[in-house]
């Protein structure tokens, strides 16, 4: 069971993340407010944030550095906006994921296992997710049990996506990773590189079911159940 | 008339005095010094009154010089050279001094005329920069008309319907306009005009406005210099309409983006006041629905409110042209795998897709284009049978992305009318769906500059086909 602090001025939509996360076992701690959402991070041991970036008393945002500054607890956010561009600014100032409203129970659920799993996983020897298996020591890709030659950059990428376990990546920060810093505004260099990389690890290279594309934001790893 | 008259007078009396003053004194002078004083005259009259005064005073004062003081004294005979000659250098330095004189006062009216002409031009300039921009053109040309008579603005239009102006007039303006030069009054084309016409920019930048002068009031003839004058500050009045036009611009700048920043916070809000009750209810029912199937139905219909939510909100970006799409390479292959899995569609119905693995990338908007794909996907759901297709390939500079039902199809003539719902969702009572859902397509394919058509499947079913520009490949 996992403490979830859920910080939302809605009280509808808080009783609704409350059922929702119980299905899970969870315990949602609710708070309306920034102030009461950094005041119960303080007294409790919490597990995982679900933020609205709508807040009466602060910039979403900008709560996320606040929250980053005392706690490493995954964050999601949960947005009624549609604003692609403020999506990406949260991610990159360290939102581990995020859900659109009207959101999907199970897909929050799903994402909020993915953000849990990585709290509780250092830099393993070996990576798995679904069906793809990596062993970082030998530099090697298994896909279904079959082994898959890749690439230093495509290698670079799945490792990557591995690791974050179904979170979205967004473009700069693959870009950034694999290709360094001058070049995140490339966002060519990683659709060409996703392709070849379906190629090679998806059964229908047409209709990818492992590497899920978010539009305008970046990539993730389905999620598995 | 008097002025030059008495300068002629005083020419004369000076060189009286002069004479009478040698006259008496000439053992006490001698001739050469006597004969210095008589440039005297010359010089006195020359620089006030011009060569006129000056030449009399010249050849007076060598008949007095020759009479009253050459020997023989008192008689207009000369005896010796020498005498000869010194008459002769003393007329010829007359005559010099005085028509250096006179030029020298030219001179002096030329740089009083230019100071004068500075002044204006700085004064013009002063009254052209203070108060407001918009209103500065005016400001100006009532200023030069209490100076040089009636004065006008004209724009671009001319003299044409101004009942102040005669046929000729309108002639010369209309080639002022056309030409860049100055015409009418006092300049050399169509000079009858009653009025000078003087464009308000240089030759290059004709046909964008004209001071018009009237003829002098006192009936005289504008000159050249005059002219030259009031093209300078013609020039200083197009510039303030310069200035006046870019203030506008502007202002009208500013007031559209203020109103564009509205427009998209007052979205924003209005689609964060749907999604959050949205949430709500699609989040109870779905909770519900696992039970109960009337929930189950409940939450089938919240979905597609949601989708029409976005599509109002859609409309509303599109009518208010707050859309901006934002062009980048996308692989379609990404682009319909994530509106495949977004996509509300009944179990019953297959969705397959054929997209070559060597397609090139296209240019759109990804957040538009996922919508555009949802709203086809969702009417291809809506009519669909049992199967809808999706596929690509290539033609010419596009690639073509067709998304096919094998539902009932829609008839020719109804296939354009079915894009222009949103023209005609007002009063339409359409069972299924508003309508809107594919006028958000052609408009967000619009923007996009992606052309959408309507065809008919082999097998009868409705066929939508998206033209969408191929990405240059990448380096």
């Amino acid at each position: 069971m996992s403490n979830i602090l859920t910080i939302d001025d809605e009280p509808a939509i808080q009783r609704l993340l409350s059922a929702i996360l119980q299905r899970d076992g969870h315990n949602a701690i609710p708070a309306s407010t920034a102030r009461e959402a950094l005041s119960k991070l303080r007294q409790s041991s919490i597990d995982a944030i679900l933020l609205d970036l709508g807040l009466p008393d602060r910039d979403g945002i900008e709560l996320i550095g606040a929250i980053r500054a005392i706690s490493p607890a995954p964050i999601i956010v949960v947005t009624a906006r549609s604003d692609i561009q403020e999506k990406v600014a949260a991610l990159d100032l360290g939102a581990d994921d995020y859900v659109t409203k009207p959101f999907d129970g199970d897909e929050l659920l799903a994402r909020l296992r993915s953000a849990l799993r990585r709290t509780g996983k250092p830099t393993d020897e070996s990576l798995q997710h679904g069906p793809i298996r990596i062993d970082r020591a030998r530099h090697s890709v298994s896909v279904r049990g079959t082994p898959v030659s890749l690439t230093p950059k495509e290698f670079a990428i799945l490792e990557m996506l591995t690791q974050a376990g179904g979170r979205v990546l967004t473009h700069a920060a693959l870009l950034e990773h694999v290709w360094g810093k001058a070049h995140l505004g490339d966002v060519d260099y990683l659709r060409v590189a996703i392709r070849a990389l379906r190629l090679k690890i998806e059964e229908d290279p047409a209709a990818p079911r492992l590497i899920r594309n978010e539009p305008a934001i970046g990539y993730r790893l389905a999620d598995q159940a | 008339m008097e002025s030059r008259l008495s300068s002629y007078v005083m020419a004369a009396l000076t060189v009286g005095l002069v004479a009478l003053i040698t006259a008496v004194a000439l053992p006490l002078l001698g001739l050469a010094s006597s004969a210095l004083l008589f440039l005297l005259p010359v010089l006195l009259a020359s620089v006030p009154g011009g060569i006129g005064p000056g030449l009399l005073a010249a050849v007076a004062g060598g008949i007095a010089y020759n009479f009253l003081l050459l020997p023989p004294r008192f008689s207009l005979a000369i005896h010796g050279f020498d005498h000869v000659i010194s008459l002769i250098v003393l007329v010829t330095v007359a005559l010099v001094t005085s028509s250096l004189a006179m030029r020298l006062k030219l001179r002096e009216q030329e740089a009083l005329d230019q100071v004068a002409d500075s002044r204006e031009a700085a004064q013009l300039s002063a009254i052209l920069a203070e108060g407001d921009i918009a209103g500065a053109p005016e400001r100006g040309v009532a200023w030069l008309a209490q100076l040089h008579g009636h004065a006008r603005l004209l724009h671009e239009g001319g003299t044409e319907g101004d009942a102040a102006f005669t046929s000729l007039d309108h002639s010369a303006a209309a080639w002022a306009l056309h030409n860049g030069d100055m015409t009418g009054h006092g300049t050399s084309i169509m000079p009858a005009a009653e009025w000078s016409f003087i464009p308000l920019s240089l030759r290059n930048w004709a046909n964008r406005g004209l001071l018009a002068i009237a003829r002098p009031e006192g009936g005289g003839i504008r000159s050249e210099s005059q002219l030259a004058h009031l093209r300078s500050l013609a020039l200083l009045v197009g510039q303030a309409c310069d200035r006046a036009e870019l203030e506008q611009q502007r202002q009208a700048r500013e007031t559209m983006e203020h109103g564009d920043r509205l427009r998209r916070a007052l979205l924003a809000s209005l689609a964060h006041d749907f999604r959050t009750p949205l949430t709500v209810i699609t989040g109870q029912l779905a909770t519900l629905s696992a039970k109960s199937p009337e929930a189950r139905e409940a939450l089938t219909a919240a979905h597609r409110l949601n989708r029409t939510i976005e599509d109002l909100l859609g409309a509303a970006k599109l009518e208010h042209g707050a859309l901006a799409p934002s062009l980048e390479s996308l692989d379609l292959v990404d682009v319909v795998a994530s509106a495949c899995d977004a996509a509300a569609r009944p179990a019953t119905i297959q969705l397959d897709r054929t997209i070559p693995a060597d397609l090139p990338f296209v240019i759109a908007d990804p957040v538009l284009l996922h919508h555009i794909l949802l709203n086809l996907l969702d009417n291809a759901a809506r009519h669909a049978k049992a199967r809808i297709h999706i596929s690509a390939q290539v033609q010419a500079q596009e690639v073509l992305l067709a998304i096919t039902d094998d539902g009932p199809g829609i008839p020719e003539d109804e296939r354009e009318r079915l894009f222009d719902q949103f023209a005609r969702a007002e009063g339409s009572d359409r069972t299924q769906g508003s309508g809107l859902g594919l006028s958000i397509v052609k408009g967000f394919a619009e923007a996009m500059g992606i052309a959408g058509t309507i065809t008919a499947a082999p097998d009868g079913g409705a066929c939508f086909t998206l033209g969408i520009p191929q990405a240059l490949p990448s380096a």
